[in-house]
């Protein structure tokens, strides 16, 4: 049934897609570059090189340089904004994999309780001040991420003892349950310490100030990593859109494949939650943007999602601590202000993409 | 080949819908399930294709289904499935490629040009190789049965399991339906066991089409297997009735189609 003379357009859809990719890295280095720039204190993009240069090579640093900006810019600026990405791309990827998974355009992986459980771990840290020797600045991350991921462990465990199949709807709903109980445990527990519950709420509703190059390099090499494990499976995520049943019947192992899927995606959100706070939304919208653009094969989903998603982040951080300055908005709440709307207008738009 | 259930009782949650079922199914049959809605007929195919749990055993060419990985029964069994909704908008594309899924290697297992190639054939067998660049979500739902048709076949599979393949087909494509599955077969399939004859195991509703492509017919009723033999001594009016509980010979005698 070929009628004659049909062109292949595989070249050029994937001409258009290469130059799509190029335009969106090409976008999220200028969104970095802004994100680190803007700010009460100026640099030129020339001494921003020099300050870069010098720290990686090791020279000491030119003398034209003030190392007052240096000081702003090493310590302060870029790892904040490098954080933000990160973070970023680390939720947005999970986001991406998540409803793929569970075979829901609109699913995230706070759906399995893990920023409620995270959040959980946080409260117990701040309220009830219970600490580990020698990792007392770290408690709030190491308890949030804990927490976060037993809160998924324990929704997986669940939905297989009820179902052996391990079915969406289980996972979902026992995802649910599991959220609403852990968020009662803290409600009943901030009753009891109500004067520390400010802290908290800063924690729930996410900031990326006083970031260092420690939380950057630990977020890098858990979103490296993340990031491979996805890609390997991308060809699974795109089949296990179409259902457990169909997918099974193609060949993947869908147990095998969801089990490990939601628990590197689990684990990226804990991370990111241990290191940032609760910060919605950016794990919803970004992939569904991402979707709309190229599409839904998870070869370029996996990688735009983190470009679009970090790029997001670094931005809504960028508004946070300039647009009230010198006050600091809570990022999460920027990600929903900014995010909802935006969100709204490309769901309802009419595209051709409908997912 | 031999396809083999024993003893299989299979169902969902509480409720059964197969009750100690044994069928034999041996490579080159082409075999029809049919009977009432609800009476497991997709429920067969599903346990046959090793998708579902079930009590008894299920097994291919001696190896026990449930214990064999995926990906090496998805390389004897292919299963074309009643079209659901599509929550992903893959490209006409890009989904039947994804048939070609089994049969990928290595760490990132991409696709090679005989798989790009093998697509586009049973894109072009099936009449939607037009369509090739055109979202799930704009398709007919004729068109998207098309659309599973050659992800099925792109499989490589000498098992073709298929549930009700014509239900939303316009009958000039019923007729190419028919045409192509009888001559597919014809053929063989290299599988990892050698060269295997082609074999089609199908559920219709329209008898028509049952009786053109296939030749063993087994028909199901209160969860077992009420009749199984040749479709020329199944299909008779008596055994209709009894399967489907009404007079079908009568029923078909009474409609005016042309004349």
């Amino acid at each position: 049934m070929k009628e004659q003379g049909i062109p292949d357009n595989r070249n050029n859809s994937r001409k258009a897609a290469g130059i799509g990719i190029a335009l969106s890295l090409a976008a999220c280095l200028f969104i970095l570059l802004l994100a680190i720039r803007a700010g009460s204190v100026y640099i030129s993009v020339s001494d921003l090189l020099k300050i870069i240069g010098s720290h990686i090579t090791g020279k000491p640093l030119p003398a034209d340089v003030d190392p007052m900006t240096d000081s702003i810019f090493w310590t302060i600026r870029m790892p904040r904004a490098i954080t933000a990405f990160l973070v970023g791309g680390a939720l947005s990827l999970s986001g991406a994999v998540m409803q793929a998974v569970l075979q829901n355009p609109l699913a995230s992986s706070y759906t399995l309780g893990v920023s409620s459980g995270a959040s959980l771990g946080a409260g117990i840290v701040l309220l009830c001040g219970f600490t580990l020797s020698g990792l007392e600045g770290f408690m709030l991350p190491l308890a949030g991420f804990v927490f976060g991921l037993i809160t998924v462990v324990l929704s997986i465990l669940l939905a297989s003892r009820i179902d052996r199949s391990v079915s969406n709807q289980t996972i979902v709903l026992i995802g649910m349950v599991l959220s609403l109980f852990v968020t009662g445990i803290m409600n009943f527990m901030m009753t009891f310490y109500g004067d520390r519950s400010k802290q908290l709420w800063l924690w729930m509703t996410g900031s990326f100030s006083a970031r260092n190059w420690t939380h950057a390099a630990i977020l890098f090499v858990t979103g490296i990593a993340g990031f491979v494990i996805f890609f390997m499976l991308s060809g699974r995520l795109d089949i296990l859109t179409f259902g457990e049943l169909q997918a099974s019947s193609m060949g993947v192992d869908v147990k095998k494949t969801r089990i490990t899927a939601i628990l590197v995606a689990s684990f990226l959100t804990g991370v990111s939650v241990a290191f940032a706070g609760v910060i919605g939304f950016i794990d919803l919208a970004a992939p569904h943007i991402v979707r709309r653009i190229f599409g839904p094969s998870h070869r370029i989903v996996i990688p735009m999602s983190f470009i679009y998603g970090g790029a997001f982040m670094a931005l809504c951080d960028l508004a946070a601590r300039t647009v009230l300055s010198p006050r600091e908005i809570p990022v999460g709440a920027v990600t929903a202000l900014v995010g909802a709307p935006f969100f709204a207008y490309v769901f309802f738009a009419k595209g051709r993409r409908k997912v | 080949m031999e396809l083999l259930l024993k003893n299989v009782s299979a169902g969902y949650g509480s409720g059964k819908v197969l009750d100690s079922i044994d069928l034999s199914i041996k490579d080159g049959e082409r075999v029809f399930i049919g009977g009432r809605n609800g009476s497991g007929k997709t429920t067969l195919l599903r346990v046959m294709a090793g998708l579902i749990n079930c009590e008894g055993s299920v097994t291919i060419n001696g190896n026990d289904l449930s214990k064999m990985k995926r990906r090496n029964v998805a390389k004897l069994i292919a299963l074309m499935p009643q079209a659901g909704e599509m929550y992903f908008q893959y490209t006409v594309y890009q989904t039947v490629l994804l048939g070609r899924y089994a049969r990928t290697d290595g760490l990132f297992g991409g696709f090679t040009n005989r798989d790009r190639e093998y697509a586009e054939e049973c894109m072009e067998n099936c009449g939607v190789y037009e369509l090739k660049d055109r979202l799930l979500g704009e398709l007919s739902g004729g068109q998207l049965q098309r659309v599973l048709l050659a992800r099925t076949y792109a499989q490589e599979t000498p098992f073709l399991f298929l549930d009700e393949p014509g239900s939303s087909l316009d009958i000039k494509y019923r007729a190419e339906l028919c045409d192509y599955l009888g001559k597919w077969a014809e053929g063989k399939t290299a599988t990892p066991y050698g060269d295997v004859r082609n074999t089609i195991v199908a559920v219709f509703h329209d008898l028509g089409q049952a009786r053109s492509i296939c030749s063993r017919t087994v028909l199901l009723k209160n969860m077992t297997i009420l009749a199984d033999g040749p479709s020329s001594e199944v299909i008779t009016p008596e055994m209709l009735e009894e399967a489907f509980d009404f007079d079908v010979a009568g029923y078909i005698e009474r409609q005016v189609i042309v004349r």
